[in-house]
């Protein structure tokens, strides 16, 4: 008789355990959750999905980004943590090694429907071979463009740029319409913005950005040095508008909205916001580009979902997690409301039928990465951060050598903690 | 017991709620912060006894210290601007008509409005592209075109100081009117029977009578903008160039973009020995000054 394997054997456990949980008449629950307030849409779209199909309930309680990180340390500190959590991925390495979330290597290698799962999401989730998350609401960063702008800068309104180079080049021939028209939108001031649009430039140029630890290499290669000397050519022929330099993120989206803007990065996002909202805005999307022409990137964004270490009710938490992928989820819950599905098989589906933008943000996610890295927050996202601080003196001060070194070497002091 | 040591205890008795908050919300967290301090706690978890090691660290960090001499500039800055508006205010308006009235309750309006949401009116009233402040310094003739104020550190301060002197000066002016109308009124009518002009009321009567309501106003606008944060965090970002972090939004980036709990609470307990330490001169000063 052929014996089980051990991890056949878990595997059938988890199954049977599944199996058994959906099937026994236990009490309906209600489920805590806490998302970030700036994803708290479409967490609010999934979850009441899953409310108006099931018994256990879910009561989702946006909280504002900038206290997540705290509410959920001191919350799984003190033993009230929330049954699940939705949260900006790039926290996932720091949590998982600090023990904030609850292994669920074994529930997913049961469920057929992680297999399709977007790489990206498996790779964030993953901490020295075990798994704690998987991808909820997605996003990732795309190049947009102003049809209108084009057509009457002499540009094919139908052909986005292809390289960093056809950016610039495009971006003059737009401004060359008018002095209150732009070729070229950023906002200078905000560190996340600009590892979501900018980087993956640099990045499908072949470049690494962030080091996983001190003796790790960061911001490597051309394409940090030829996407910043783009950037410093745009602003300094005045391509941009001057109010990039100080545009902290208030602007990130309404900049491009306003109509005076040739391109711009952005996020898959915007599909939805411009259908809702500016349905008669005639704009093209296509992937981030690097230096040659196929050479493409985007920075998987978005939140992933996690049970929180000590939560009280983690046998129903796990329904969750596995309903998220589910084909009922990812069509009705995300592909129906214009939202990426976190699963690749389900990516060309009956919502996204012709509809380009989607499709293409679905190319991007394929193409994207994320980075896996500890400190992300000190690295990138804080106010100070030496990215932040190498894109303002390359682009705005003018020292890109200068500033690609201090930034290199802040990194890895950082990352050496 | 002897009734010295009974009117003790009731002493005590009558103090204990007091002592109870004070214990449970100052006096606790103080020793906690001074506890993490000597940590290496992360907001993550985990950390050691450490000793003095974050305080070594705090005076190597140029980041620190150039936070706080940005905040010590502003403090010098706003200070005189802020005590000399409170002060014409509380002048104008000390009398009790009705008109002064509405004049002193107009001015104190913002004071009740937070802090965070008048730097984030104040953010796009500044705004080069919409904002109304810029339209009407263009329409005046003051500027030619609509100015990036965040754009240079000097600007973004000018532009801090505007909107926190439009928030907090009505709470200055109210502190020095209460001081003026306590002084007596034979006072200052005998002053005027001598003929003393208004010039030399002000100084010579107004302002010594009222000097503990001055003082008392100038030592909390120092406190607060020693303190400041909210407003610099919402419409600068620390920025540009990181040129305009004052020590507590250091302290914040520490603890919560960093998450270095421990090396937070050492800078905070040196944040607090500065500002304690300038407190007590500012009062010893006023003091003597009054002796004098």
């Amino acid at each position: 008789m052929k014996s089980l394997s051990v991890p056949g054997f878990r595997r059938l456990l988890v199954t049977a355990s599944l199996v058994a949980m959906v099937a026994s008449p236990v009490s309906a629950e209600t489920l805590t959750m806490w998302v970030r307030e700036s994803a708290a849409d479409p967490g609010k779209l999934m979850v009441d999905l899953w409310n108006g199909k099931h018994d256990n309930k879910i009561e989702l309680t946006a909280i504002p980004d900038t206290q997540l990180v705290t509410k959920l340390a001191t919350s799984v500190a003190g033993g009230n943590a929330p049954d699940l959590v939705s949260f900006d991925l790039i926290y996932m390495p720091d949590f998982m090694k600090a023990g904030f979330l609850t292994d669920v290597t074994d529930q997913l290698a049961a469920d057929p429907h992680y297999a399709t799962h977007v790489q990206a999401y498996k790779d964030i989730s993953t901490y020295e071979g075990k798994t704690y998350g998987v991808g909820f609401t997605p996003d990732v960063s795309v190049l947009v463009w102003n049809k209108d702008l084009f057509k009457a800068a002499g540009l094919d309104p139908e052909k986005g740029p292809t390289t960093i180079q056809e950016i610039v080049d495009d971006a003059r021939k737009v401004h060359a319409l008018g002095k209150d028209t732009y070729g070229f939108w950023f906002s200078g001031a905000c560190p996340g913005c600009n590892i979501f649009v900018t980087s993956p430039m640099m990045v499908a140029a072949g470049s690494k950005i962030l080091p996983k630890n001190g003796t790790d290499e960061a911001l490597t290669g051309d394409g940090v040095k030829t996407v910043l000397e783009a950037y410093k050519t745009m602003w300094d022929e005045g391509l941009i508008p001057a109010s990039a330099e100080t545009d902290t993120g208030a602007n990130f989206v309404s900049a491009f909205v306003g109509g005076n803007i040739g391109i711009a990065g952005t996020g898959g996002f915007l599909i939805s916001l411009m259908k809702r909202e500016h349905p008669d805005f005639n704009y093209g999307m296509t992937l981030l580009p690097g230096i040659s022409a196929g050479q493409v990137s985007g920075f998987v964004g978005g939140d992933v979902v996690a049970i929180p270490a000590k939560g009280k009710n983690e046998a129903a938490a796990r329904e969750f997690l596995t309903w998220v992928l589910s084909d009922e989820a990812q069509l009705d819950g995300l592909a129906k409301n214009s939202i990426l599905t976190t699963r690749t098989d389900l990516a060309d589906n009956e919502y996204t039928k012709g509809n380009q933008p989607v499709l293409m943000t679905a190319k991007a996610l394929a193409a994207g990465y994320v980075p896996w890295v500890f400190h992300f927050a000190d690295m990138v996202n804080s106010d100070s951060s030496p990215w932040i601080q190498m894109l303002q003196q390359a682009i705005f001060d003018g020292d890109i050598d200068g500033a690609i070194t201090e930034a290199r070497a802040a990194m890895l002091e950082i990352a050496a903690r | 017991m002897s009734r010295r040591s009974r009117n003790r205890w009731v002493g005590l008795v009558y103090t204990t709620p007091a002592l109870a908050f004070v214990s449970v919300f100052v006096l606790w967290p103080l020793c906690h912060v001074l506890w993490l301090s000597l940590t290496s706690r992360s907001l993550l978890g985990g950390g050691e006894f450490i000793g003095f090691d974050n305080y070594t660290r705090a005076f190597a960090d140029k980041s620190f210290w150039q936070a706080l001499e940005f905040t010590l500039t502003y403090t010098a800055y706003i200070t005189p601007i802020l005590l000399v508006l409170n002060l014409a205010l509380a002048l104008l308006t000390a009398a009790d008509t009705p008109l002064r009235r509405l004049t002193r309750t107009v001015i104190f309006l913002p004071v009740v409005i937070g802090l965070a949401s008048s730097s984030l009116l104040w953010y796009w009233l500044f705004d080069q592209q919409v904002g109304l402040f810029n339209k009407l310094l263009v329409d005046l003739g003051i500027l030619t075109e609509p100015m990036i104020w965040f754009r240079k550190a000097a600007s973004a301060q000018v532009a801090v100081t505007i909107s926190v002197v439009w928030k907090v000066v009505g709470f200055g002016m109210i502190l020095m009117v209460a001081g003026i109308q306590a002084i007596s009124n034979d006072i200052i009518e005998a002053s005027r029977i001598d003929g003393a002009s208004s010039f030399l009321r002000v100084r010579r009567i107004v302002i010594p009578l009222a000097m503990r309501s001055i003082v008392m106003a100038t030592v909390i606008s120092v406190i607060g903008s020693m303190l400041a944060f909210d407003q610099f965090y919402l419409m600068t970002k620390g920025g540009p160039r990181g040129q305009t972090f004052t020590s507590v939004y250091w302290v914040f980036q520490n603890g919560f973009a960093r998450f270095e709990l421990g090396y937070s609470s050492a800078l905070s307990v040196i944040l607090m020995v500065i500002i304690t330490s300038a407190t007590a001169l500012q009062l010893w000063l006023s003091r003597k000054g009054s002796k004098a």
